[in-house]
């Protein structure tokens, strides 16, 4: 009975309790869409690279290395010589190596030398490998593959030549536009900084510095393209590699061999634990966004609790007849409680329902344009947590009508 | 007898100085129907809430239905009230949202009767009694005329067969011709159930339906200075 008086009361009065319902929906909606893409963008974020064991570098802070050979932020300390690389990567437990040589730039957007294993074994998300939304992998001099991102906003087709600049500055003096690279693959996107990407061989960028000295073009192109083809483009030095290693057990053995190698001074990290590392300087951040939508949806049950108490001076023949039947006060008390438990009930189904939905349509988009993957899956035992923590609050706050109903059934004069 | 009142004073909590009612005696036998008049502020709904056990005298014993009010808790007012009392008012009788069988299981909600679906039939006989036609049994009561929410709101107060009826001026929102309808099937009933009745109004050619008829001038002695 006390459910059926509290939907019927709530059903005459649609006018107020549909907009009231409409603020806790929204509220509602904005806190479990923030929660969901909060917890996907950090998943996404520590899945930047996945199923590379170890990242090694010159020795460096293990964010730094993280930063220039992931994200493409910064500049490498030192180079790694080629034969350290050629030296660790013989070790027979190492299963594949990926070599990576960062340096130059096309319009901002760096450029990674590596070599076909690149496209084998890297992994980011959920062991998503580098798929081709068109053309192929680089297998000449001078082909070059290009991330979604660089594709769609520098308007890039294959078969287009690309000239690449020297040195990491958006406008640069000193291009490599002597000998121009040609498109042939581009990434699909990703959500990771490979969609920002330029990818060669290393052998072309050995080849576009093959007369340079000292980071300036010395001018003799005598070079032809043909000639190329012959020379031995062999890289004296590399910026970084990541490994793959044949058993996850020997991960942190191997990561004290390379951090104690004596030829040269490396450091070996292990990209999960940097990537959290690197998370949690950007929680406050993250915090701040959910306090935000927090405080909105406190404002909804505010708004709930302002309308039911609104509601309850309206009310008062309604309270004064519940009495003189025989309610007891404290059931005018639970009648207000239950109006505002299923104004919340509502709007949680209302809320998760349009989160649904909007992730349903929105999914290609935000992969698309903001290179967000954001799964469906948002009830997550978190989100039911925060449900449960937004009916509580709601139950909290709808004290303050609660109790006013309450006093005004104690205190009836006939 | 049914109700005794003895050295009843009672004022409002927020006004201690205005003594509102001033009852040295008055009581009311099993069975009886009286009509109580009075002219507006003489105390009558202070009167009708100390029966009824929504409020309590300042000084003074409530006996109703052989049960001292003013010993019992709020709580225990309130289901005495629920089981032992049927009330009507002049108008919002009703919760006008709920339909006419919702309100008067309602009223069967608080009360010690048993709480099952077997009501049910026995609102529909209730109903059919007082001539309430079927379409308008699951209407609004908000939707229904005046008339046919005073016969619901018999039924409502009869539903769980009280010893005790009070009527505040159930009749003032009512035409003549629907006024004598309602005395028509009223009397009938109560008599039939052997309640005993209160009937509160100032409508005194309603008096003739009475056995006794009263002033509450008669009944509450406030002195000029109170």
């Amino acid at each position: 009975m006390l459910a059926k008086l509290a939907l019927k009361s709530l059903l005459d009065r649609k006018g107020s309790v549909v907009l009231s319902l409409m603020a806790m929906t929204v509220s509602i909606f904005v806190l479990l869409g923030v929660e969901h893409v909060r917890n996907q963008t950090k998943e996404n974020f520590s899945n930047t690279v996945s199923g590379v064991d170890l990242i090694v570098g010159a020795r460096t802070g293990s964010l730094n290395l993280l930063l220039y050979s992931v994200f493409r932020i910064g500049s490498p300390t030192n180079n790694i010589q080629w034969e350290s690389y050629k030296n660790i990567t013989n070790s027979d437990q190492v299963k594949w190596a990926i070599p990576i040589s960062l340096g130059d730039s096309h319009k901002g957007y760096r450029v990674l030398g590596t070599t076909q294993d690149y496209f084998k074994h890297f992994n980011y998300g959920k062991q998503h490998n580098l798929m081709f939304s068109k053309g192929r992998e680089f297998n000449q001099l001078f082909d070059l593959v290009l991330g979604a991102d660089v594709a769609q906003q520098l308007d890039y087709k294959l078969g287009d030549k690309v000239a690449l600049a020297h040195g990491i500055a958006a406008t640069s003096f000193s291009m490599h536009d002597d000998r121009p690279f040609t498109v042939v693959g581009i990434l699909a996107a990703t959500g990771t900084p490979v969609d920002q990407t330029l990818h060669v061989s290393l052998q072309g960028i050995e080849a576009i510095h093959i007369d340079w000295q000292q980071g300036v073009k010395t001018h003799h192109n005598a070079i032809s393209q043909k000639a190329f083809e012959q020379l031995k483009l062999q890289p004296k030095s590399i910026t970084a590699f990541m490994l793959g290693l044949k058993s996850k057990m020997a991960t942190f053995r191997f990561q004290r061999t390379i951090n104690e190698y004596p030829q040269e001074p490396l450091v070996a990290i292990l990209p999960g634990v940097a990537l959290s590392e690197l998370w949690q300087m950007m929680s406050v951040l993250e915090n701040t966004l959910l306090l935000v939508s927090a405080l909105v949806f406190v404002a909804a049950c505010l708004g709930v609790s302002a309308m039911l108490l609104a509601s309850i001076r309206e009310r008062r023949r309604e309270i004064h007849l519940l009495r003189v039947i025989g309610a007891p006060p404290y059931f005018l008390f639970l009648l207000i409680q239950f109006e505002a438990l299923l104004i919340t009930l509502l709007s949680c189904v209302f809320g998760a329902g349009i989160l649904a939905c909007s992730l349903l349509f929105l999914q290609d988009y935000l992969v698309s344009h903001f290179g967000l993957h954001i799964e469906m899956n948002f009830f997550t035992e978190q989100s039911l947590y925060l449900m449960a923590a937004m009916i509580s609050a709601s139950i909290i706050v709808a004290v303050i009508p609660s109790f006013s109903g309450y006093r005004q059934a104690s205190a009836i004069k006939s | 007898m049914a109700i005794e009142l003895s050295n009843i004073r009672f004022h409002y909590s927020d006004q201690p100085d205005h003594t509102v009612l001033n009852i040295p005696f008055w009581s009311l036998a099993d069975g009886e129907h009286v009509f109580i008049h009075g002219p507006s502020g003489c105390g009558k709904s202070t009167l009708l809430g100390l029966l009824s056990g929504l409020l309590t005298p300042s000084n003074g014993q409530v006996t109703v239905l052989g049960q001292r009010l003013d010993k019992m808790n709020s709580r225990q007012r309130d289901r005495f009230r629920a089981t032992h009392i049927g009330y009507v008012f002049q108008q919002f009788n009703l919760i006008p949202y709920l339909n006419a069988i919702d309100n008067v299981l309602l009223a069967t909600q608080f009360s010690k009767k048993k709480k099952t679906n077997a009501l049910i039939p026995e609102i529909k006989t209730l109903f059919n009694a007082l001539n309430i036609s079927e379409k308008e049994w699951y209407k609004p009561t908000g939707e229904l005329s005046v008339g046919q929410q005073q016969r619901v709101a018999i039924a409502r107060a009869l539903i769980n067969k009280p010893q005790l009826l009070i009527a505040d001026e159930p009749t003032s929102s009512l035409d003549a011709a629907n006024r004598d309808a309602f005395m028509k099937l009223l009397m009938p009933i109560v008599t039939d159930n052997k309640m005993t009745l209160l009937f509160v109004s100032h409508d005194l050619s309603l008096s003739s339906y009475f056995n006794k008829v009263e002033s509450l001038i008669d009944i509450n002695l406030l002195e000029e200075s109170e």
